[in-house]
């Protein structure tokens, strides 16, 4: 696994309506590439549908992604062989195959396209699962770990396929706030190690601030402004400032 | 996944909206189905992973449905000639041994293993697609660029069209011991276990045979495709899941029972 400058992402427009709900309003983002941006927001505001259109699993109603240069249209529709760079996303419940164990679904793209022998695949999982700090679980079924667990094994496998564009759906929702530290420091680490441009969405204002270089707040389907964790508590953009003193109440 | 922000609740239908909207749902299943039917078609060629999901799939099917299809075919094989001697008392038992030969080869054996089929293994094969579906593990596998179809769909596709045929034969063989055993115990039934055989044997034809694997090809593939279908449609949670699994099995039942009807129709055009 090399270390990658990673991808620059802009989203124009981008507008997102499920039957007469209207989730995403014209949505603007740039994301330089290598940088690491958190997305802010209340519970169904529409990050995680940001999220999705960003990977291709929903096509925008209107509106324009490009990844790495190309429209994502384009790079969709490129066999994964031609890829010339790939996107991971880590799910909000991890989405590990609960057929397969740690060591396959880690693997699991590199088995599926069959261009490494088992040995050196069997090598680039157990560096993804010791970089998570899971050496020795290859054998382990998902049933067997816990949230925070298989969490890991989730960032391990988007790990384990070098990608240049992370993407996090709420990586710590439903971890105690141990836990929640610990994937913040291994997601900050990834940062440094890699490189990789990572987006992390999040409701979660103390990882935000202690992970990210930038941090975009969603609020009424749009963008609504875009701050360094310095700038953060100088804000002046009402959700902000509500997250701020819920943040602090919560300290 | 987040929910949304409401815009303006959608009005709600009237009666003639709602009859519009389940047209609509059925040609959508269908359409959705014959789709994913294509491409299951497509990705047939097996790789070396491929063959080992297929082979994991054969076995799931074979468990699920062996020992239940046997108990049923022997009970359907007895039931039938419990039935058809009282029927045929006045007249002659004689053909006691075409009726459950004919009726087994050409109809019972293709229809009830197929619903087994759909009602065992196709309702595992919706909840567990459904589940992968609801649990982003089907979403997990596109962003890391394998196809949902080839690597969850095939193997579920060409181990029940493989298996039925197998399924039918077995449930043939079974029902028609059946019949004997109860026409070698049954003191109502007054034609020897031999003369059942010899007469069945002429009358059932291999063409017959034929038929219900051709049928058992078709079910077969019905009662994995529509399941499938089913479960990468499934939206909603758990109770989505239910719904899915509910949906497929009848769904399944109601197609087997057309294209039953379809190919004994072409059958008789034909012959």
């Amino acid at each position: 696994m090399t270390s990658k400058r990673g991808i620059a992402v802009e989203l124009s427009g981008v507008r997102r309506s499920y039957g007469g709900h209207t989730v995403l309003r014209g949505a603007d983002l740039h994301v330089e590439a290598g940088e690491l941006l958190a997305i802010l927001g209340q519970s169904g505001t529409g990050k995680s549908v940001l999220l999705r259109q960003i990977v291709g699993l929903e096509r925008p109603d209107s509106g324009r992604i490009v990844v790495g240069g190309i429209p994502l249209e384009r790079y969709l529709a490129m066999p994964p062989d031609e890829k010339p760079f790939r996107i991971a996303m880590v799910f909000q419940n991890a989405a590990l195959l609960a057929s397969l164990t740690v060591a396959e679904n880690v693997g699991l793209r590199l088995y599926e396209l069959a261009h490494q022998a088992p040995e050196e695949i069997a090598a680039v999982t157990r560096r993804a699962l010791e970089q998570v700090e899971l050496a020795g679980a290859e054998n382990k079924m998902p049933s067997d770990l816990s949230g925070g667990m298989r969490k890991r094994v989730s960032i391990a496998r988007a790990l384990a396929i070098d990608p240049d564009l992370i993407l996090y759906d709420e990586p710590t929702a439903d971890l105690d706030p141990i836990l929640t530290e610990q994937i913040g420091q291994l997601i900050a680490r990834l940062r440094a190690v890699r490189g990789a441009t990572q987006i992390i969405v999040t409701h979660n204002l103390f990882l935000a601030r202690a992970v990210a270089n930038r941090i975009a707040v969603l609020d009424q389907g749009r963008i609504a402004e875009i701050v360094t964790p310095a700038e953060l508590p100088k804000s002046r953009y009402p959700l902000t400032r509500e997250f701020l003193r819920a943040a602090a109440l919560e300290g | 996944m987040e929910a949304d922000v409401i815009d303006r609740p959608p009005a709600a239908p009237g009666f003639f909206g709602r009859i519009g909207a389940g047209l609509l749902d059925v040609l959508q299943v269908l359409g959705e189905a014959a789709l994913v039917f294509a491409k299951a078609l497509r990705s047939s060629g097996l790789r070396p992973r491929d063959r080992a999901r297929l082979a994991a799939q054969l076995v799931r099917v074979g468990t699920d449905t062996l020992w239940i299809g046997a108990l049923l075919s022997l009970f359907v094989g007895m039931v039938l000639v419990v039935q058809a001697a009282d029927q045929l008392q006045q007249v002659s038992q004689d053909v006691l041994g075409p009726i459950v030969g004919l009726s087994m080869t050409k109809e019972l054996g293709p229809v009830l293993m197929a619903f087994l089929l759909a009602g065992r293994a196709g309702s595992a094969m919706a909840a567990e697609l459904g589940s992968m579906q609801v649990y982003d593990e089907i979403n997990a596998l596109r962003t890391l660029d394998i196809d949902p179809i080839r690597f969850l769909v095939t193997p579920r596709f060409l181990a029940a069209t493989l298996a039925l045929p197998v399924l039918i034969l077995y449930a043939d063989f079974i029902g028609v011991w059946g019949g004997a055993l109860v026409v070698a115990i049954d003191p109502a039934i007054t034609i020897s276990v031999h003369a059942y055989f010899n007469r069945m044997l002429e009358w059932v034809k291999f063409s017959d045979l034929v038929i219900g694997l051709v049928k058992g090809l078709v079910f077969g593939m019905i009662a994995s495709i529509v399941p499938c279908t089913f479960g990468l449609r499934t939206r909603g949670g758990t109770e989505g899941i239910a719904t899915s699994t509910t949906a497929a099995v009848v769904w399944s039942f109601i197609l087997i029972l057309i294209f039953d009807f379809v190919i004994v129709r072409i059958g008789f055009t034909f012959s």
